[in-house]
């Protein structure tokens, strides 16, 4: 072989074995970046520690009519708690900043879990919007899905009917609810990625 | 001349934080011909709805026609978006006024002395701080005659300012293509004329990140706009499809073309990313070579 060619055989080696350190911070396939927040119970959570489970990250915003689809159905309650009951931790992150719609205090937080029946494993209050940005959540709802393994496996919309409309729920593909049946079973993730859809998240202005 | 009594304005539907309304471009329709109706929005001040594709967030109005037999609508003809929302979330949409033309078609089966086009808008009306959905059914009646129909006065200037404002087909002689270099997609424009500015507005969602800068490197006869793919980008497309903006400058005003360009994988960048690491790290290797 000639020195030109196996030079050239080299690089594209050297290129190949370089791709996955060139994938950005959350996107599926790359490790999810860890974070520390505050719950709305007074808990502190560290996602690092919920290596060896399935995590789900749910982006949530209570004025949205996108959300309010979700939950003025008993969707999303459904979702936490079949996939709570089957050791999946759920983590619903409220990303708005002070004074912007969604944002909430602890108690108002933990108030509205009850009247909804929400079971989240955990409400992370983040008004700095420091997680969302670390995951670049830009809607509500907006959802991940990371294996036990601590990758990535799901980024994007709740399911395929992008609209407000409660009608559309019960007919809807729930990527997560996908995600996590194919993974669990040991299969490749069909749909890894899709656009989210809803109200943009609503971060603070300084945060431009 | 007698007229038939019939509405060409249908009285403006109230939506959330705005009104539309259905709009006609002629006093009648004649069988056998096309015709152009509108939805016709106006925006309180701080309120918008959004593009074909809405970007990062929002949703476009969909509309679903209820029309007699012998009419069929085709899809919205989509007036230049404007880019909206911050440095983190970046949206596709209008604000203000904007007439969403709607082409139509009357075959030559259509009967009657009228018609009436019926039409349900499913809406999204965000500001800056939430959104409201909205849904509202709207009608027109328009007279069904045989002579070829003449426009209606009143809406002239609606139509002809919402025409001027569509994206229009680039020269025949301007030359687009698009590289994919792994993180982003880089439209190269031969033009022959040198710009200094460009935005492009990506027709399909989830191929470019919409909040990412689209840096410009101008060149005697063109330039090229590099555009980072989405976070959700996933599967390799063949062509590149959406609007360029050229922003007034001195010697022109605003113009805006349709894009549809082929990609190509860019050998010359996936060599210099290679050669890169090679430098740092081989070198002692392709000494023993």
């Amino acid at each position: 072989m000639k020195r030109a060619t196996l030079f050239s055989t080299l690089i594209v080696i050297m290129a190949l074995c370089m791709a996955p350190a060139l994938l950005l911070a959350a996107k599926v396939g790359a490790v999810a970046p860890d974070f520390t927040g505050a719950a709305s119970n007074g808990q502190s959570i560290h996602l690092a520690d919920y290596r060896g489970k399935y995590v789900v990250l749910e982006w949530h915003n209570n004025g949205c009519p996108f959300v309010g689809k979700q939950y003025n159905s008993g969707n999303m309650q459904n979702l936490q708690k079949q996939w709570t009951a089957k050791g999946v931790v759920w983590l619903t992150i409220l990303s708005s900043a002070p004074g912007k719609q969604g944002y909430v205090s602890a108690n108002e937080e933990n108030a509205y879990l009850a009247k909804m029946q929400a079971t989240p494993t955990a409400a992370v209050l983040d008004p700095s919007g420091s997680i969302g940005h670390l995951y670049d959540a830009k809607t509500s709802p907006h959802m991940f899905v990371i294996n036990p393994q601590g990758v990535i496996i799901y980024d994007g919309a709740i399911d395929d009917k992008p609209t407000t409309d409660l009608a559309d729920v019960p007919g809807a593909k729930n990527y997560v609810s996908v995600a996590l049946e194919e993974a669990m079973a040991g299969k490749q993730v069909e749909t890894p990625t899709t656009r989210p859809y809803g109200c943009s998240v609503k971060y603070s202005d300084a945060s431009h | 001349m007698l007229f038939c009594a019939a509405s060409l304005h249908a009285d403006p539907s109230q939506i959330p934080h705005g009104t539309l309304d259905l709009v006609a471009e002629n006093q009648w329709i004649a069988a056998g011909h096309g015709f152009s109706i509108g939805l016709f929005f106006q925006l309180e001040k701080g309120w918008h709805i959004y593009w074909i594709n809405p970007g990062d967030s929002g949703e476009p109005p969909r509309v679903t026609w209820q029309l007699p037999s012998g009419l069929t609508a085709s899809e919205i003809q989509w007036p230049t978006p404007r880019r909206l929302g911050s440095s983190s979330i970046v949206d596709y949409g209008y604000e203000g006024s904007v007439l969403l033309i709607v082409p139509m078609h009357a075959t030559s089966s259509l009967v009657g002395s009228s018609a009436r086009l019926a039409g349900e808008v499913k809406l999204l009306v965000c500001s800056d701080e939430m959104c409201l959905p909205g849904k509202t059914q709207l009608a027109l009646t328009l007279p069904v005659r045989s002579q070829t129909p003449a426009t209606d006065s009143r809406n002239a200037n609606l139509f002809a300012a919402a025409r001027k404002s569509m994206p229009r087909a680039a020269p025949a002689n301007w030359k687009f293509s698009v590289a994919d270099t792994n993180d982003s997609f880089v439209l190269t424009a031969r033009l022959g004329r040198r710009v200094t500015r460009a935005v492009f507005f990506p027709l399909v969602e989830s191929q470019i990140a919409n909040a990412a800068a689209q840096t410009l490197g101008s060149e005697n006869g063109g330039f090229r706009l590099t555009l980072r793919k989405s976070d959700q980008f996933s599967k390799p497309i063949e062509r590149l499809k959406g609007v360029l903006v050229l922003p007034a400058d001195g010697s022109h005003p605003e113009e805006s073309y349709t894009i549809d360009a082929p990609v190509g994988k860019s050998a010359e960048a996936s060599q210099r990313r290679a050669a890169r690491f090679i430098s740092r790290i081989n070198f002692p290797i392709t000494i023993v070579l």
